[in-house]
Parts: structure tokens; C-alpha cells; sequence
């Protein structure tokens, strides 16, 4: 098991804390922080929870990512620059 | 879409703990009915608020915070950490809004625009949240939708203390720190202005803005009530301030 933090700026400030599984290459768990908005706020908790056991693949990531947001309205950062935010963990 | 409201209803709380007045946001968001409430405060002791989406130990020093006494607390809005001290703090909460987000910051932000014009400044509205003046921010705005009605809660900074923000706020390192303190300085502003002359303006400025006659209220024993017991059972918890 590995961690990994990463802050990036978008638009607003994202960090990712995450834990992961580098023999699996899978999320073990996630915590995402900033002073974005994204509206309901509680969609953030989905997210997190739906990414845990996914693979570390942009497209999978981004894929959840886009899915449980769909009917959420963000400001500060896209399904994008999150990915970029969680995948900046592993390379630090 | 242009809004108006027959009346408002004014409840001027005046300085309280963070806690109290978060609670009394969050009661106020609950409770509103047809005439939205405008709501204006300050916080004594010095307070500093985090963002829904923000983790305390990532934004703030504690030790630091109850070392000079100073309360802290996570918002139900998003946005950035604020602190707050020599400010307004104002709440507007309603159940008629435009749905699209930027335009319902536009028009709660033109009201405070109004207001504060009033006192002889230009102040314009900075895309998503912010309002400023001669290119420095004055005043930060964040906002909640629940259950069909909207909460935008947002300061207005009579004076800026630059070494007292930059000392509760966590900065990552000493070079970004003094990066951050000169830049400070370059972005904001305060008024320059008394809590009371605001206060006036901002009861003028939304009067004006929504073509509404102003209720001057207090808040009932029933809110009292339901704000002390959300303070109890989450705003002093360690479950929601370190909730993320």
C-alpha cells in the first residue's frame, strides 16, 4: 500500500489525499479537500466512495468522476483537473 | 431574470461566537418562508471559517488559533478559509433565486454592490465570487441551495489584518509565505469604513436593489432555541469541523 498527496491549482485549489494498492494499481481509499464549489455539496462523498477499488487509469478515473457529478454543478475544477489532481499523487 | 420581494426581513444579530453564527445561518436556511431574510453580523472572539470542502488541519494552525483566541469552524458553503475580524458578515436567504449559480452570485453580489456604492466607493462584482474595488477584493461570498431555498453568506472587510490572516492561515513554506504576504497586501482591501455605516448601507443597498420594504426583526425564542442546539450537536464537534 502507498500514499500520495497532491495539491493542484485549477481554477480553484484542489488536494487529494490518497491511499492505493500499487500491486493492484487500484484506490484503497480517497479524501478530496478545496475551496472549490460544487453543489450538492454531499456529491463529494459519492465520489469518493465510488472511487475506491477503481483502477488508476485515467479514463476509469475520469469516467467516475464525469458519472457521479453528472447532475452536480462545480466551480473550480473539472472532471480533468481532478483526474490530473488524483493521478499527481502517484508521481510524487 | 429580474426578482423582486415585497418585503425583506432584517435581523441585525450583532457579534458572536463562530459557532453561534453558523448555527444561525444554517437555522435561518431551514426556517426561511416566503420573505427572505437579510441577515447582518460580526464575530467576536476573532474567528476564522472553513470551507465545506476544506480540511482544518490542511488550512489553519490551531495551536495558533487558540493560542491568540480564536475561534474556528467549517462552513456548509464552499470556498476558501476566511478570517474574520474587522468585517460585516451578511446572510441572504430565499426561496425565489435564478437557478443558474453565477447568475444568482450576480444578483445577490449587485445588491452589496449597490450598498456599498452608496458609501462613495466603485465596487464591481469579480466573477464567480467575489466583489472588488480598484482591483482589490473587499469581500468574498459563498452560497448553499437546500431544499429549494439559497444561503449566500459573505464578508465585507472594513480593515485587513495582513500579518494576523497570514499568521492562522497555513502557508506551505516560508518562501511562499512571504510570496504570499506581499501578494495579500497587492489583492485586499478594507472599506475603510465603520460596521455601522455598512450596516445602513447594506439595509439602503438591498431595499433598493429588490424593491422591498425592510422588516426589522429580532430572531424568535424557536430559532434561538434551534441555533443552540446545532451548536451543541455539530458546530462545536470535532465530527463536523474535521469532518473532511
Amino acid at each position: 500500500m502507498k500514499k500520495g498527496y497532491n495539491v493542484l491549482k485549477s481554477q480553484k485549489l484542489i488536494k487529494v489525499s490518497l491511499e492505493y494498492d500499487d500491486l493492484n494499481n487500484t484506490i484503497h481509499s480517497i479524501k478530496i479537500s478545496g475551496d472549490f464549489f460544487l453543489y450538492p455539496e454531499e456529491s463529494i462523498d459519492k465520489l469518493e466512495k465510488n472511487l475506491i477499488g477503481i483502477r488508476l487509469e485515467k479514463n476509469s478515473i475520469k469516467q467516475i468522476i464525469q458519472q457521479c457529478l453528472q447532475n452536480s454543478e462545480i466551480f473550480g475544477f473539472d472532471s480533468e483537473s481532478m483526474t490530473e489532481a488524483i493521478f499527481g499523487c502517484l508521481i510524487k | 431574470m429580474s426578482f423582486s420581494f415585497k418585503e425583506i426581513r432584517v435581523l441585525e444579530t450583532g457579534h458572536n461566537t463562530a459557532c453561534w453564527n453558523m448555527a444561525l445561518d444554517e437555522v435561518l436556511l431551514n426556517s426561511v418562508n416566503d420573505v427572505p431574510a437579510l441577515r447582518i453580523y460580526g464575530w467576536k472572539p476573532t474567528a476564522v471559517s472553513i470551507g465545506y470542502f476544506q480540511r482544518m488541519e490542511e488550512e489553519i494552525d490551531t495551536e495558533k488559533c487558540k493560542q491568540l483566541d480564536i475561534d474556528a469552524v467549517r462552513r456548509i458553503t464552499g470556498g476558501g478559509a476566511v478570517m474574520h475580524d474587522s468585517e460585516l458578515t451578511y446572510s441572504f436567504i430565499t426561496k425565489r433565486y435564478p437557478q443558474n449559480i453565477i447568475e444568482s452570485y450576480k444578483w445577490i453580489c449587485d445588491a452589496l454592490i449597490i450598498s456599498i456604492n452608496k458609501l462613495g466607493l466603485d465596487t464591481k462584482f469579480s466573477p464567480l465570487n467575489d466583489i472588488v474595488l480598484n482591483g482589490k477584493k473587499i469581500s468574498g461570498n459563498a452560497q448553499t441551495r437546500k431544499r429549494g431555498t439559497l444561503l449566500q453568506h459573505g464578508t465585507i472587510l472594513l480593515d485587513v489584518d495582513i500579518e494576523k490572516m497570514f499568521s492562522i492561515l497555513k502557508i506551505p513554506s516560508e518562501k511562499l509565505r512571504a510570496k504570499g504576504i506581499s501578494d495579500a497586501w497587492e489583492r485586499v482591501a478594507g472599506l475603510n469604513k465603520t460596521f455601522t455605516e455598512v450596516a445602513l448601507a447594506l439595509k439602503s443597498g438591498f431595499s433598493e436593489k429588490f424593491g422591498a420594504t425592510l422588516i426589522v426583526d429580532k430572531i424568535t425564542k424557536e430559532e434561538e432555541l434551534a441555533a443552540k442546539k446545532l451548536v451543541e450537536e455539530k458546530y462545536i464537534t470535532d465530527k463536523w469541523n474535521l469532518g473532511r
